[in-house]
């Protein structure tokens, strides 16, 4: 109930994100198989298509989109991100995605402009 | 003069944190081979001594740091980045760093505040 309370406009939900996030990825890579001369195209695409959606909200926050494509063969992949900010205003959402042939992660950063 | 020296101070330097960046890299993983056990603990420590670092500089910004580390076995790896900012105070720097068995790429990027 207390997050119905607080300003809905000053805090960073991550399960919007996140939805949005996945519906950008599956649009632009969905069922494809990994191709070299394709994935330029598709990080791109998914970066931009994702931060539109985001700034299509409203709120008053600059984002920064990544994203990482990898193809499957075996090896091992390991990210990570620290982040220093305001934690009450500031927030970021990883979603892992994978079809058959590849992984691809993206992350979204939200930070409060003042 | 003192016009150059504020912006000095509030400006997003891609240079320094460009060795920031390679120096806390060459400090975790330097010449270590891939290993699927240590793997977690260095990703988190390039990250952690990146920020430390960057906060160490005093300058009015938020910070995100980020690491991929991955094994070389072929496999094709792209990544992409976009950023809804100012363009006139924000600025991020890429570090791409390899040796025999893995690829690390760090990305910092920098928000005045």
């Amino acid at each position: 109930m207390e997050e119905y309370h607080s300003s809905n406009e000053s805090t960073f939900h991550s399960e919007e994100a996140d939805s949005i996030v996945k519906e950008c990825i599956e649009s632009v890579v969905g069922n494809d198989d990994y191709s070299q001369s394709l994935v330029n195209k598709w990080t791109a695409g998914i970066v931009e298509r994702c931060l539109t959606q985001l700034v299509k909200q409203g709120k008053p926050y600059k984002y920064i989109v990544t994203c990482a494509v990898m193809q499957k063969t075996g090896a091992g992949l390991h990210t990570a991100n620290s982040c220093y900010w305001d934690t009450t205003m500031d927030g970021s959402s990883t979603v892992r995605w994978e079809n058959r042939t590849m992984y691809c992660v993206v992350s979204v950063f939200a930070v409060a402009i003042a | 003069m003192d016009d150059d020296q504020t912006e000095e101070e509030t400006a997003f330097v891609v240079d320094e944190v460009s060795k920031i960046i390679k120096e806390s890299v060459e400090a975790t993983i330097g010449a270590n081979a891939y290993q699927h056990s240590r793997v977690n603990q260095w990703t988190t420590s390039v990250v952690e001594q990146c920020l430390s670092q960057l906060s160490k500089l005093g300058k009015p910004f938020k910070y995100i740091v980020t690491c991929i580390i991955m094994q070389k076995n072929g496999a094709g790896l792209q990544t992409a980045s976009t950023c809804f900012w100012d363009n006139s105070t924000d600025g991020s720097c890429a570090v791409r760093w390899e040796n025999k068995s893995m690829y690390c790429i760090v990305t910092v990027f920098g928000l005045a505040i």
